[in-house]
């Protein structure tokens, strides 16, 4: 048994796992929920299809597939964000926290926004993104560092601590 | 600082990604590699099995020739196409047998014009 090889049930946990943090990620790239959704799908239904292919890293191919799929949606002239749509649900409800936080990752740089989103929401330790996205983990680090940063910055208003 | 961002981080954990739709599972395609090596080698066999068999006949019919009458095999297996060696064989060998052999076959193949009705000797009166 390859344990690279990735059954339909594997591929249903990753989506469990994943999938809402992908749909974020997605969304971070000025995509709408409905196309973040759309690539995001169209990623595991191509893993669905291609059951045999051999994953070194799932999740890294997962992060960069998602990453490629909404590119090419962006490219392709669908966009355009609501700025109410929100993508995050906050625990207590608020709303607003939940669309600031949504605004502050928007800007964040790709390469941090994505080491957030894994480590926050994918619950990915840094030597596993590191690893996932082919950088050294100091970088990964520092990255992570300055995100959270900018986005405890951003989010002031809401969260005192 | 450290205790900072562990307390940061939790509060970003506050916030959950909106779940998407479930994944539907699209219809798995079967790869086609099995359906078309079958395929393949049905055809393969199919195709051996008919150049063996007509392979089969020809010998036979070229080692009956050998040992029979190739005028009366001719006529009994409608080839006698195949059996233009074994006759150029005979004519060479013993054109006397071949002489007579053609003469006793003339007499079964050949249409009979001394029957009252036959076509040649109505031809003949015309």
């Amino acid at each position: 048994m390859d344990k690279n090889r990735l059954s339909a049930e594997d591929i249903g946990q990753l989506y469990e796992r994943h999938g809402p943090a992908l749909v974020a990620y997605a969304c971070g790239f000025g995509l709408d929920r409905g196309n973040a959704e759309d690539a995001v799908h169209a990623v595991f239904h191509r893993l669905l299809r291609e059951q045999s292919a051999r994953l070194q890293n799932p999740t890294g191919y997962l992060y960069r597939s998602v990453r490629n799929a909404a590119l090419n949606t962006r490219r392709d002239g669908t966009r355009g964000t609501a700025v109410d749509e929100a993508h995050f649900v906050h625990s207590a409800g608020d709303v607003a926290a939940a669309l600031a936080l949504q605004k502050a990752l928007g800007e964040l740089p790709e390469e941090q926004r994505a080491v957030v989103v894994m480590r926050i929401w994918s619950g990915m330790t840094l030597e596993e993104i590191a690893s996932a996205s082919d950088a050294p983990l100091n970088t990964i680090a520092s990255r992570y560092r300055y995100a959270l940063g900018k986005l405890r910055e951003k989010l002031q208003p809401y969260h005192t601590e | 600082m450290e205790h900072d961002d562990s307390k940061f981080e939790s509060y970003l954990r506050e916030f959950k990604p909106r779940r998407p739709e479930p994944l539907e599972q699209p219809a798995l395609r079967r790869p086609l590699w099995p359906r078309r090596l079958a395929a393949a080698a049905a055809i393969a066999v199919g195709i051996s099995a008919l150049l063996w068999s007509g392979r089969e006949n020809r010998e036979q019919i070229a080692t009956q020739s050998f040992q029979g009458n190739p005028l009366q095999l001719a006529s009994e297996t409608g080839a006698s196409e195949l059996l233009l060696l074994p006759m150029t064989r005979l004519a060479l060998d013993d054109p006397q047998q071949l002489d007579e052999q053609l003469t006793k076959a003339a007499r079964t193949s050949l249409p009979n014009f001394r029957k009252s009705d036959s076509t040649l000797r109505v031809l003949a009166k015309e």
